[in-house]
């Protein structure tokens, strides 16, 4: 049993650890919340299926595929939901904006592809059992990707950029940086990690349009916990969530393990409002 | 030439009069609310193909007592408001004379009361047990079984073919899912079986060992399965593969969901699972249906294709349509009184999907004991096989 709730629970919790790190690469440049995030995690496994299974691409050729398709749909939110609204930030406009068009992926996909589950392909055919590849590939995903990211961010001209974007919004620009050139381009990213979220755990989750707005919910709890912006924190709550979450399934059945998780998510936010790896934010009055 | 008010009543007289001799020869208009686009169209596509195929026959043959039958559709696409509105117009615009439909129960939950203000004969499909209540809605006439018809039918085969003494229930989270599964263990209990476990699973929830786990533990004997989720039923079926477990899956018609067949990792998966069936449209060892049925099949093929649908669909849209239009051969008449007069009288009527019985008193028209389980993996042509035990 111990083994079963290791092997489900880091996998499912490195899906929601991605898709943490989506919601978390769109606000650094943008400030705000897209909950197109957990949609981009739906459509990495109904394209992948789509382009693998039913179109034949071999795998890398379909991840590739996926990866792009979703980077694309990451700009469009960003020129569609997000960039009329940024002058208002503060009315929080971009709830409506960016849940209208997650609703409009949700439900164009429902009519286009299906309204029931559809077979995500074996991708490496390595594993069975717990060690099976359905279980360990999220993971090895989550952690190709926070390397990547951690490398970008730290090494690299345009991630600095980000950072910068990300500190100052006003600063960066005023030094000259293109920052709405920057901001799609992490839109194009959180797209991209938000597609391997869902090609990953595509095995686990099935291609399926009812997806998304699980992965929204659950994705956004390590953000929440992690604390706003924070990938480590984010990987950290996601792995955290999914161990909790399939545990509370073994212990108390399925309806109420939802319950404990929400009730853990409420209790951990009482107690540290901040997540648990977020530094308070001084306001100056 | 002025228009005056004599002249105006003389027309409107000399119309009045010729109304009876229109009304033998109008059509038999026969409202069809069917879900044809959208979630769930599967069903509707499938007794479409049974409307069509009965009017024409009915049309080919001469009509009925020389009167056309004319089917007027409206595609709901499986949303009740838009039930609601094409049902208003059916009623006050094209004034048809009976309505078939609809054919999912979320959307008859919403128009069955406004066909019975207005008196309308209405047959539909839906298994909701409360859409059938002569004293309220007497306008109203179920042809296919009911909810509490699927779980006699579910527990006498687990209970007496089966011979299983030991269930656990598993629905889905969804209000059917819910309502279904506790029901389903009422009456397991009531019959004297042992719930050794019950749960209601989240359809989305990627990992179904741990039920299966706790079913296992509590010695249950068979999984009986109240559920339309296809991911769900697959991802159970894989886990009790992965658990090395045999047991037998029984329950809902959506075990036998050829979308199922995708998802399983194999097709050994599949087996010992038993769906809801009907004796009408399942094979035997031999391979035949029921004559009569097996005579429809030879007369459909060309005509109507049931590759991607269901026997039973098509064959209860055949009868739709043939009812109406016996009640206006029966009776002459095309009134609302005339129709739903005779179907309160109708005894072992042989439709193709079943032998309807209606009273005043009850419009459940489908006989229980035609409701079977299948070999869910057994699909062929739009039939299944009967599970094993029945003689």
């Amino acid at each position: 049993m111990l083994a079963s709730i290791l092997a489900s629970g880091l996998a499912v919790g490195a899906v929601y650890a991605l898709i943490g790190i989506t919601y978390n690469t769109m606000f650094s440049t943008s400030r705000v919340m897209s909950f197109t995030a957990g949609q981009l995690g739906m459509l990495g496994g109904v394209f992948g299926s789509l382009f693998i299974l039913r179109l034949g691409l071999p795998v890398i050729p379909g991840l590739l595929a996926t990866l792009a398709v979703c980077a694309l749909i990451g700009v469009v939110t960003e020129i569609v939901a997000v960039r009329p609204v940024l002058k208002s930030l503060d009315q929080h406009l971009y709830v409506l904006s960016t849940l209208a068009l997650a609703l409009l992926i949700q439900h164009a996909t429902a009519l286009e592809w299906s309204t029931e589950p559809q077979p995500f392909p074996r991708l490496l055919g390595l594993g069975a059992g717990i060690w099976d590849e359905k279980y360990w590939l999220p993971v090895v995903a989550c952690i190709v990707t926070i390397l990547g990211l951690e490398y970008l961010y730290r090494y690299t001209l345009v991630g600095r950029a980000f950072v910068a974007i990300a500190e100052d919004n006003f600063a960066a620009r005023a030094l000259g940086l293109p920052e709405r050139n920057l901001r799609m381009a992490s839109y194009a990213l959180a797209g991209a990690v938000g597609a391997l979220a869902g090609f990953s755990g595509g095995q686990l989750l099935l291609a399926f349009f009812a997806n998304g707005p699980l992965l929204n919910f659950y994705g956004f709890i390590p953000v929440a916990l992690g604390g706003l912006g924070n990938n480590r924190g984010a990987v950290i709550g996601g792995l955290l969530l999914g161990l909790f979450q399939q545990a509370a399934n073994f212990m108390v059945g399925g309806i109420f393990s939802s319950v404990a998780v929400f009730t853990l998510f409420i209790v951990v936010l009482l107690a540290r409002p901040q997540g648990m790896f977020g530094a308070p934010q001084a306001r100056r009055v | 030439m002025p228009i005056t008010r004599r002249g105006l009543g003389l027309a409107a007289a000399a119309t009045g009069l010729a109304v009876p001799a229109l009304a033998q020869s109008e059509p038999i208009r026969i409202g069809w609310l069917a879900a044809l686009t959208g979630p769930s169209s599967a069903p509707a596509v499938g007794f479409n193909r049974g409307v069509m195929y009965a009017a024409e026959a009915i049309n080919g043959a001469g009509g009925v007592k020389g009167r056309k039958v004319e089917i007027i559709t409206r595609d709901t696409q499986g949303d009740p408001t838009k039930a609601v509105n094409a049902t208003q117009e059916m009623i006050s615009q094209l004034r048809v004379h009976a309505i078939w439909g609809p054919t999912n129960s979320g959307e008859s939950l919403a128009v069955t009361a406004i066909m019975a203000r207005a008196k309308m004969p209405n047959i539909h499909p839906c298994v909701v047990d409360s859409l059938i209540d002569p004293a309220k809605y007497p306008n109203a006439f179920r042809i296919a079984p009911s909810n509490t018809q699927w779980d006699d039918a579910v527990r006498g085969y687990t209970l007496n073919i089966a011979k299983v003494k030991k269930v656990a229930v598993i629905g889905d989270t969804t209000g059917y899912g819910v309502s279904a599964a506790n029901a389903s263990a009422t009456a397991f209990q009531k019959d004297g079986a042992e719930v050794v476990y019950k749960a209601n699973i989240d359809a989305t929830q990627p990992d179904m060992t741990p039920d299966m786990l706790r079913a296992r533990n509590a010695g249950a004997q068979a999984i009986i399965i109240w559920s339309v989720s296809t991911g769900m039923i697959a991802r159970l079926l894989n886990t009790r593969a992965n658990m090395g477990w045999d047991v037998p899956f029984i329950g809902h018609p959506a075990l036998a969901s050829g979308e199922i067949g995708a998802l399983i990792d194999k097709p050994a998966n599949w087996e010992k699972v038993y769906a809801i069936g009907y004796k009408s449209c399942s094979y035997d060892a031999s391979g035949k249906l029921p004559p009569r049925n097996e005579e429809l099949l030879q007369r459909l093929q060309g005509k109507v294709n049931l590759h991607d649908t269901l026997l039973w669909w098509v064959a209860c849209g055949i009868d739709a349509v043939d009812l109406v239009a016996k009640a206006v051969e029966a009776t002459g008449s095309v009134t609302k009184e005339a129709i739903t007069g005779h179907w309160n009288g109708l005894k072992d009527y042989p439709g193709y999907f079943g032998e309807y019985s209606f009273t005043a008193t009850d419009h459940n028209g489908y006989p229980v004991k035609d409701v079977v389980m299948s070999a869910a993996s057994s699909g062929k042509n739009g039939t299944f096989a009967l599970a094993p035990g029945y003689g």
